[in-house]
């Protein structure tokens, strides 16, 4: 199935529209992601290394994990939502950014990867909530914290390889559809901030 | 400030991230990332205990004990990432208001956590006592979010920044 219609609907958007035509949005949405994915990231770091073993040890996994439980949820919803709306920007060509997929996929397997603990560790809690988790727990709080460092990395990438770029029956890419080149000299930074490309993100 | 900035530019260290900085810049800024995640991270649990919304079944000092190293620990590790990235692009950040603005509200929270670490551990029963339940206390800590998003935000617009260069004409050429 060809979602090409779908993704030229979503950067059709009001919303999609007004954050290209604008130099601060794109930033912000950004800085909105990175903040709530420390949110995200710092709880879910805090019962991983529970189970792991490496930090709280002598508190109950049950709590721990509970607790911090709702934070963990807010902050992924911030992210999902302000990635959405980047990606709705964009949305051909991030589509078709191998990071961007990398991201995507990485993302499902640390969701399977949840859902697995839930299924498994998460119900014999009561056994070793005092104590150290079994090795099928420490196993998915090892991969997840894997995971979630990749995921991290592979969205750094998406923004280096996306940036400038536009659909390709919009427009040809320039010579300088990377402008890479910019970064390193700050000449991007001083781009006029109404351009019409997407906004830069690097 | 300018001149250091071009000078720091033109140097062997700067020039060799440069040369690989394909691969070099997105790791040093996802390390730097990471590096955020567990300072905020670490900084929201410790002040969620403060205010009394998270891990009451333990002391400020041992909310301390868990969470302090790892803020200390990925304080030092953006440090170093950040200064990798400015060495790599001096001009970027030196002419940059928001990079400034985001040092100054660093070496704020730096020293908070420095301060607030020590009269803890210097101090814990009159933390848990006197100081814990009172509201300046608790409305301190939630002030510690707002700053440390307000870091986030300007370290993000570093790269969107032209406000400097309006400012010291020249500076951007």
């Amino acid at each position: 199935m060809d979602i090409t219609p779908w993704l030229k609907l979503l950067e059709d958007s009001s919303v999609a529209t007004t954050i290209r035509n604008s130099a601060y949005l794109f930033p912000s949405l950004e800085a909105v992601h990175v903040i709530a994915l420390s949110l995200m990231l710092g709880t879910i770091t805090v019962v991983d290394l529970r189970l792991l073993g490496l930090a709280s040890k002598g508190r109950s996994a049950g709590r721990v994990s509970s607790e911090v439980l709702t934070w963990t949820w807010i902050g992924f919803a911030v992210v999902a939502l302000s990635g959405f709306t980047m990606f709705t920007t964009n949305a051909r060509v991030y589509a078709h950014n191998t990071a961007f997929l990398i991201k995507l996929g990485l993302l499902a397997v640390a969701g399977v990867n949840m859902a697995i603990f839930h299924l498994t560790a998460e119900r014999t809690i009561d056994r070793w909530d005092r104590t150290a988790a079994p090795p099928i727990g420490k196993a998915a709080a090892a991969l997840s914290l894997m995971l979630w460092v990749a995921v991290v990395f592979a969205g750094r990438v998406v923004g280096f390889t996306t940036t400038g770029q536009q659909a390709k029956e919009q427009a040809p890419p320039a010579a300088s559809a990377t402008n890479f080149d910019d970064f390193l000299t700050g000449g991007a930074s001083s781009a006029p901030p109404a351009a019409a490309a997407p906004a830069p993100a690097k | 400030m300018h001149n250091f900035a071009t000078w720091l530019y033109a140097t062997a260290p700067s020039l060799f991230l440069r040369s690989h900085s394909d691969w070099m810049i997105p790791t040093i800024q996802s390390v730097h990332i990471i590096g955020i995640a567990t300072a905020v991270g670490s900084a929201f649990m410790i002040a969620m205990r403060v205010i009394g919304w998270l891990g009451v079944d333990q002391t400020l000092l041992q909310t301390l004990r868990r969470y302090g190293p790892w803020l200390t620990g990925a304080l030092w590790v953006l440090l170093a990432t950040g200064a990798l990235l400015v060495l790599a692009e001096p001009t970027r950040e030196f002419d940059t208001l928001s990079f400034w603005l985001k040092m100054a509200l660093v070496a704020l929270m730096a020293t908070i956590a420095v301060v607030f670490q020590r009269s803890v551990f210097r101090h814990d029963q009159r933390w848990e006592t006197a100081i814990l339940g009172t509201a300046g206390v608790k409305w301190a800590a939630l002030a510690t979010f707002v700053v440390w998003a307000a870091i986030i935000f300007l370290g993000r617009f570093i790269a969107y920044d032209t406000v400097w260069s309006h400012v010291l004409p020249g500076a951007k050429a």
